[in-house]
């Protein structure tokens, strides 16, 4: 490995001083002069007809500027994949939250009265909830009856199935004959497992400032990510120009992990905002969260596996029911994603998977940290332990016998680079001592522990684009759209511009996400920006250098080759003593005319380095999921890469009460090359801490479509003390390089998620010999679950 | 309608003219600005618009603005002295306690009232003392490594610099 100088050390963050003192802003810090204050009055009803709305006595309340309903707002419907909802309800409301009317006024104490003297009469109808009820030839309802004429977006060909009316997309892997395989294996088996709908609960709610320009085009301030999707929406739903639409994210949005890609609220806030020339702010209430701010798509899964004496893997098939909700919004993407996370990890000889993606009359999904990963892995890491203990197998074991290895083709086709499946379950199971046997506690708290291992796909195509500027003090300055959510790219993208240029990362400094300074990068999704931007900025950097190194070859009389730079010196290699400041190139100051006072190069003006790199990839094809052998061979990927986690949770079961406490965590993460070790943990524990709330606890209660626990007192978060001791929590890297980044980095954010729950549902297991398939992994359960089993 | 309001906030008297209906969040944020203090759930339950009031941890966006009438706030934005950081600033910094850092504020504000209350609290007592302060970036390892490390520095510091009780 080469020797860095700023890479692979644990650089502190550069938002943490900002960040502790109060000083940081966010979105929802922002106000501009003149601001309205929106407010959307939401459906009570899962399903309803809207009969009348009067807004007069909002109108007339003083204060109140913008008052609109489903008939003032576009005509056509818009979506991301399916154009399937309207800006606000017309005529039919399809979830309890959906948007009815919107105003905007002169305070927030205003639009809140206001919304309330909004009348509306609804006549219900009749809604359905449960995806399998939904996904039948003849439901009891249809979400949208008029499916098949829809317009359908750009991406991903939705494919709805015209005999089951509220299947907006069905996606499918046909690799082999599973029948065949069902046949030569010795031990097939059957589950059934499902996950509630949880939600992202980031620290800050969503927040928009929108504001008419007077050349007809629109400024929005987001405390989203992927300013520049989010401009391509814009456009694509309103007709605007997008040279005339500037989307800005705020240094720091306060938290996303999925949450805040795609659109929610956007549509109605630009709406109110076309409607005055006056600023429009909106900020999702907590409830509003939930009820609208997007959903982890809840999922039923049915596995079937055929397996060898040994443990081979011969066939496996998946039917995948995903409840999108009542408008597909990224729902479409989860059902896709979903069976890249059956085919990272396993050697699966034959394989067939059907996705779908169900409308019912609940609130829409979006991505979700591990999207499509979480859902899969819950059912295969479960069923991986389940099929070893009827052979007899320990379950590392099994799982080592089936990884994929490095050269081979997967599943679909793909040439497998980069596995760290079988290093991260080394790393976890070496220092647990897995395979002794560890003292089982007798009494009220009964001992075990479980396993799992995950892996996450990275989506493709990408591009990005970066710019990088030498600045006259020979400091750094870069251009990129990553969005900075906490995951830390701001420090990590600065890390490789301060790396390839020998400076330290303070003389890196950031130009804000701004679609009119920074340029293209679709967002910081899909756990891309390292892989994706971190590569891209490092072209940018070599562009930038070659600039410098042409107009400082003749000050130091040697080609541009033999030249280097470090600590705002260019240098000649061969003898580092010999070399020119930086700044010694620009021309600041000229004495005879004060006026001229400025930096800039005699030579070009400035100079601005540019990395762009769209990766190579190949579509897979629709009727089988797979890709084209000879494109295979020649190392196109569907995926833009794969990464890696593995986990051993140690915990006890308290065999009267139910619960469950964490103990003592291992996990091991594959992020190809770890930029900042120290902030690839804090990923880590992020999503230890997530993930234990999820196995054990998250879900959002609905009745009849309502959210019943819309708040945090009653939907459970994991707090400081649901957390095992620090000491029991042991972070392992086990990075495997990846070819297409400079320093073979890949994402590391959301595949740490997918392995927590199965890891202790087998944990559990091990513990006290039931088995749960249903998450979240609740007390009741476990209850139910040990009483069953006495009898 | 508006009431005046006399604070003493983060070590200044400070007067404002404010609606007895506001809350100490919304007049901390809206009127002093002060947008260091976060609301995130707005009903008590996660933390982070938490600040001391008289010393003690509240959440400000359940305290109405008049139950502060002429007592004490302290805010993140008063945490620091012209000498520098407070050591919770410093060690969650050396720490990598902070990520997305909106809750950070309010988790700052609770751990300097459990250390002043509790200066050798173990690591369980913190754990105890923040239990009401919720974050999803962190998992909370850092943070409580970052609060374990302040409360030696805090200890060592005391002395010389006067933190502690009743800043």
């Amino acid at each position: 490995m080469a020797e860095y100088r700023v890479l692979g050390k644990s650089v502190t963050r550069l938002d943490a001083l900002e960040k502790v003192t109060g000083k940081a802003r966010f979105c929802s810090d922002m106000s501009l002069p003149g601001m309205l204050y929106a407010k959307i009055l939401r459906s009570p009803y899962a399903h309803a007809r809207i009969l009348s709305i009067n807004t007069s006595k909002a109108e007339r309340l003083p204060g109140v500027r913008v008052v609109l309903t489903g008939k003032d707002v576009l005509e056509k419907r818009y979506g991301l994949f399916v154009f399937d909802q309207y800006i606000l309800a017309k005529d039919v409301v399809r979830y309890a939250g959906e948007g009815v009317a919107a105003l905007a006024a002169d305070s927030l104490d205003i639009a809140e009265k206001a919304i309330e003297l909004i009348e509306v009469k609804y006549e219900e109808l009749l809604a359905i909830f449960d995806p399998e009820e939904a996904f039948k030839q003849n439901p009891a309802a249809v979400v949208h009856p008029d499916l098949l004429s829809y317009q359908l977006g750009l991406f991903l060909t939705p494919q709805p199935v015209a005999e089951r009316p509220n299947v907006a997309h069905h996606y499918k892997i046909r690799h082999g004959d599973v029948e065949q395989g069902f046949k030569e294996a010795d031990l097939v088996l059957e589950g059934r497992f499902s996950l509630a709908r949880i939600h992202h609960i980031e620290a800050e709610p969503h927040t928009w400032i929108a504001q008419r320009q007077p050349d007809g085009g629109i400024t929005v301030w987001v405390g989203q990510q992927g300013i520049h999707l989010l401009k391509q929406y814009y456009t694509g739903i309103f007709g605007i120009p997008p040279s005339k639409i500037k989307v800005v994210a705020p240094s720091n949005v306060g938290g996303s992990f999925g949450g805040k890609v795609g659109l929610t609220a956007d549509p109605i806030v630009i709406s109110l905002a076309l409607k005055t020339d006056r600023p429009v702010k909106y900020s999702f209430t907590r409830e509003e969260m939930f009820k609208c701010g997007g959903t982890r798509i809840p999922a039923v899964i049915y596995i079937k596996d055929g397996v060898k004496k040994d443990g081979t893997l011969v066939a496996r098939e998946m039917r995948l029911l995903f409840n999108i909700g009542a408008y597909s919004s990224l729902g479409i993407l989860g059902v896709r994603n979903s069976n890249f996370g059956t085919m990272g990890s396993y050697r699966t000889p034959n394989l067939k998977v059907d996705s779908y993606g169900i409308y019912t009359n609940t609130p829409s999904a979006l991505a979700f940290r591990g999207f499509g990963s979480n859902e899969v892995t819950w059912a295969i890491e479960s069923h991986m332990d389940m099929l070893a203990e009827k052979l007899g197998i320990d379950p590392a074991q099994i799982r080592m016998k089936n990884f994929l290895k490095e050269g081979e083709p997967n599943p679909q086709g793909e040439i497998v680079h980069s596995i760290g499946a079988e290093e991260c379950l080394k790393e976890v199971t070496k220092t647990v001592e897995w395979g002794k046997t560890p003292v089982k506690a007798e009494g009220l708290w009964r001992k075990g522990r479980g396993l799992a291992v995950a892996n996450k796909y990275s989506m493709a195509p990408t591009a990005a684009v970066a710019l990088v500027r030498i600045l006259e003090d020979g400091s750094i300055e870069l251009r990129h759209s990553a969005d900075e959510v906490g995951q830390g790219a701001k420090t990590v993208l600065s890390q490789i511009a301060a790396e390839e240029f020998g400076l330290s990362i303070d003389r890196v400094r950031i130009v804000a996400a701004d679609t009119d300074a920074t340029p293209y990068f679709p967002a910081s999704s899909s756990s891309r920006t390292t892989f994706q931007l971190g590569k891209t900025i490092y072209l940018a950097c070599q562009d930038a250098k070659k600039q410098l190194f042409e107009l400082a070859a003749p000050r130091l009389g040697v080609p541009p080759e033999d030249l280097e730079t470090a600590d705002g010196e260019v240098y000649i290699k061969s003898s580092p003593a010999c070399s020119i400041r930086v700044k010694e190139l620009f021309i600041v100051e000229r004495p005879t005319s004060p006026q001229a006072f400025g930096a800039f190069l005699e030579q070009g003006g400035e100079i601005v380095g540019r990395g762009v790199w769209n990766q190579p990839f190949v579509y897979e094809n629709l009727k089988t999921g797979e890709i084209d052998p000879e494109a295979a061979r020649k190392g196109l990927r569907a995926a833009s890469f794969y990464s890696y986690a593995a986990q051993v949770t140690e915990l006890a079961v308290n065999v009267e009460t139910g619960e469950v406490k964490i103990e003592k965590v291992a996990t091991a993460g594959d992020m190809g090359f770890p930029v900042n070790p120290k902030m690839c943990q804090q990923q880590m524990e992020g999503a230890l801490g997530m993930g234990i709330g999820i196995a054990l606890w998250e879900e959002m209660i609905m009745d009849e479509g309502r959210v019943l626990n819309p708040n945090l007192r009653d939907y459970l978060v994991t707090t400081f003390q649901d957390m095992p001791a620090n000491q029991n929590v042991t972070l392992l890297m086990a990075p495997v390089p990846h070819k297409d980044n400079p320093y073979g980095a890949k994402g590391i954010a959301e595949v740490l998620v997918p392995p927590i729950a199965p890891s202790i549902a087998n944990a559990i297991y091990d513990a006290v010999g039931v088995r749960i398939t249903d998450l979240p992994i609740t007390r009741e359960k476990i209850l139910k679950a040990l009483k069953e089993k006495k009898r | 309608m508006k009431q005046r309001l006399e604070l003493k906030l983060n070590g200044e008297m400070c007067e404002v003219f404010v609606e007895p209906w506001r809350t100490l969040a919304e007049v901390l944020r809206d009127e002093l600005g002060l947008l260091g203090t976060k609301v995130s759930c707005g009903t008590g339950d996660c933390g982070a618009c938490n600040v001391l009031l008289e010393g003690k941890v509240v959440s400000s966006c359940l305290v109405l603005a008049p139950q502060a009438q002429g007592r004490e706030i302290l805010t993140i934005e008063g945490l620091a002295t012209p000498e520098g950081l407070h050591p919770l600033q410093e060690a969650f910094i050396e720490h990598f306690a902070v990520q997305c850092g909106y809750c950070i504020p309010g988790m700052i504000i609770t751990a300097k009232a459990c250390l002043d209350e509790n200066p050798d609290a173990t690591e369980d007592e913190v754990r105890l003392a923040m239990s009401g302060n919720l974050c999803r970036c962190t998992g909370y390892v850092k943070v409580t490594e970052a609060i374990m490390a302040a409360k030696e520095k805090m200890k060592k510091s005391v002395s010389r610099t006067g933190y502690g009780k009743g800043r």
